[in-house]
């Protein structure tokens, strides 16, 4: 169920990003490309930022929709994207951006995983040093199946 | 050097136990006082007793209290557990449990009520998440439906059998008592039973049988006092006028009339549920009023129903009006001075305590609780939980002036990103410090409701979600992954004993 949620593929590697709003567009657009959402749900997703800050700390930032924005739901997926060059998100640098898409809770058990990953910084650090995108999905899924 | 001083300091387990049980108690009792009141009030006119004795309207009075009070009494406790949902079921089940007996069944809402909802928490738990899109309303629907027929049956076949077996147990001891000549030590057993509601069941049940065999003998018997004197509860009620606090003072001289002059005992043991310690008064006021009736060898003719001072008065045996009239006066003033120690000595705790009853109080509270956000959290913050020794004392009688903290809301716009993330490592930091009494979950802030005891937000987030919960304390972060505040509510946590 999980893989399903975060596939392979949805995770990517990229050198930077022009600037927060990019990267949301490229975290959204990896959820419309994998069919989850539907185009409008990216334009929730800039709304959501525009209202509250989704920085978590830690180098992490997870864009998402608004409430309203659920309706451009079709199924439950995460993007993971890491940038080599911290993107400034309202001052914050941000290594990575995790696009979330939920239904219903089906995310929030991989969503979870990932807050633990990301409250411990030597897990952080393991994962800006990682050399590839499977790297990364592997790092992710060790804990998954912890 | 923390960790010491936090452990000789923790409150005491059975204490907080017993406080929580009692507010508990009362929460489920306060909001329906009203319903109490016009009930006493219809009783009071309509019945043949009544100042305005009308047979129609008398018809109330059966239904009122049989079915009206312990169904707003159950469906409040529901609600207390879990929501309107836990309101609806906890609501059919007490039904089986009122058809299922005879007597008003206000120990079985009391009872059934909270129990029901807890189960309907418990059942939804386990498809929680699984339904398909669409059907939630279906399955919610014939679920709680299903769960509240289920129960209804189950509270219509256990507790009659309950009820009759308590009675039975009391006609045992009162015969017992009786015999070996001990009689003032019955107000301990009957006094609690009267707050449970049990009254009908005990002068009904035990005495009037007894008490109708002594007076074909003699002509007059104390039994028919014992339950019936009104002295006991006129004291507390007295107390509350005096030094109550909120809605409990405001309606208390009311009580009294219903009480004193209608007969309806009723109307005061919300008052005395609300703070259990008050038993102590009511036993010391029954056994005094017994003890009198004793010395001076006094009773009625025949049962005193309902138990007003009129109808005490007009059963009185000839010979028997000194000894009546001083066992309630005296029964009275006891029970009056040893209420108003207790209600004295608690008075400043409940002033800030939630459900202390009126608007005020509540805004009180809510004044009570920023100051407690800004005040103990800030400084805790300030001083970092190493520096935080001193600050354990605070943190404990903060544990009495607010309700305990059970459940932690992580509250965000959509209730799909941050607050899941912030709850898991919450929710992880309280597993490490050993506490599992608390749920740490997230929500959508246009879902929260005032049922939470904390919530924690987005500092861009937080006077929303006051608006939604304005009784919960709230805290503010700036960073859902590692933000200093999880230490410090962990830290409140352990500083206010739970586990």
């Amino acid at each position: 169920m999980t893989e399903q949620i975060l596939s392979s593929e949805n995770v990517r590697l990229a050198t930077r990003a022009a600037g927060r709003d990019d990267a949301i567009r490229a975290a959204g657009r990896i959820l419309v490309d994998a069919g989850a959402v539907r185009p409008a749900y990216v334009d929730s997703m800039l709304e959501r930022e525009g209202s509250v800050s989704t920085y978590m700390g830690n180098l992490l930032a997870i864009p998402h929709g608004t409430n309203e924005g659920k309706d451009a739901i079709l199924r439950s997926a995460l993007s993971f994207v890491r940038y080599d060059e911290p993107v400034d998100w309202g001052g914050e640098p941000v290594r990575f951006v995790v696009g979330i898409a939920g239904l219903e809770n089906e995310h929030l058990e991989i969503l979870s995983s990932i807050a633990m990953i990301f409250s411990d910084e030597d897990a952080v650090q393991a994962l800006v040093d990682a050399a590839s995108a499977e790297q990364i999905f592997e790092l992710l899924s060790e804990v998954n199946d912890s | 050097m923390t960790t010491t001083s936090a452990g000789s300091k923790k409150p005491g387990g059975a204490r907080v136990a017993v406080q929580r049980f009692g507010s508990f108690l009362s929460n489920m009792i306060l909001p329906n006082i009203a319903a109490f009141i016009a009930w006493g009030i219809v009783t009071m006119f309509f019945i043949p007793a009544g100042f305005t004795p009308n047979e129609s309207l008398a018809e109330l009075v059966g239904p009122m209290i049989t079915y009206l009070l312990p169904l707003l009494i159950a469906n409040q406790g529901g609600r207390l557990i879990y929501d309107t949902r836990g309101g609806v079921v906890a609501t059919i089940a007490t039904m089986g449990v009122i058809v299922g007996t005879d007597i008003p069944m206000f120990l079985g809402a009391m009872i059934m009520g909270p129990l029901a909802a807890w189960l309907m928490k418990q059942v939804d738990r386990i498809w929680e998440g699984k339904i398909k899109a669409g059907f939630e309303m279906l399955v919610n629907n014939f679920s709680a439906g299903i769960l509240g027929f289920i129960l209804a049956i189950a509270g219509f076949f256990a507790f009659g059998p309950v009820v009759q077996a308590l009675s039975n147990a009391l006609e045992a001891a009162v015969d017992w008592l009786v015999a070996l000549s001990l009689l003032p030590l019955l107000s301990i057993l009957v006094e609690p039973g009267k707050v449970l509601f049990l009254n009908n069941a005990i002068n009904h049940g035990v005495f009037t049988p007894i008490g109708t065999q002594q007076a074909s003998e003699t002509g007059k018997s104390i039994l028919f006092l014992v339950e019936a004197n009104p002295g006991p509860g006129l004291g507390i009620l007295l107390a509350f006028t005096f030094f109550g606090i909120g809605m409990a003072r405001a309606t208390a001289p009311a009580a009294i009339i219903i009480q004193f002059f209608g007969g309806i005992h009723e109307i005061y043991f919300p008052y005395v549920l609300m703070k259990p310690l008050l038993i102590v008064a009511a036993i010391a006021g029954g056994m005094t009023g017994v003890a009198t009736n004793v010395v001076f060898n006094s009773g009625l003719r025949a049962p005193a129903a309902p138990g007003s001072i009129i109808a005490v008065l007009a059963q009185t045996a000839s010979d028997s009006f000194v000894g009546v009239i001083l066992s309630v006066i005296l029964s009275a003033a006891v029970s009056f001075f040893v209420a108003a120690i207790i209600l004295r000595a608690s008075r400043k705790r409940d002033l800030a305590k939630e459900g202390a009853g009126d608007l005020s109080a509540a805004i009180a509270q809510t004044e009570a609780n920023k100051g407690k956000e800004s005040g103990v959290l800030h400084d805790l913050q300030a001083g970092g939980v190493a520096g935080g020794a001193g600050l354990v004392g605070e943190g404990e009688e903060a544990a009495f002036e607010r309700k305990p903290i059970h459940t932690i809301i992580f509250a965000c716009d959509a209730g799909m990103g941050s607050s899941a993330m912030g709850a898991t490592v919450l929710r992880n930091k309280i597993k490490k410090a050993g506490i599992d009494s608390v749920d740490v979950t997230n929500k959508a802030i246009a879902n929260l409701t005032d049922d939470v005891d904390l919530v924690v937000t987005h500092q861009d987030l937080t006077d929303r979600a006051k608006r939604q919960s304005p009784n919960a304390l709230h805290v503010s972060v700036d960073n859902f992954m590692n933000s200093p505040k999880y230490d410090e509510i962990v830290f409140l946590l352990q500083s206010e004993g739970v586990r």
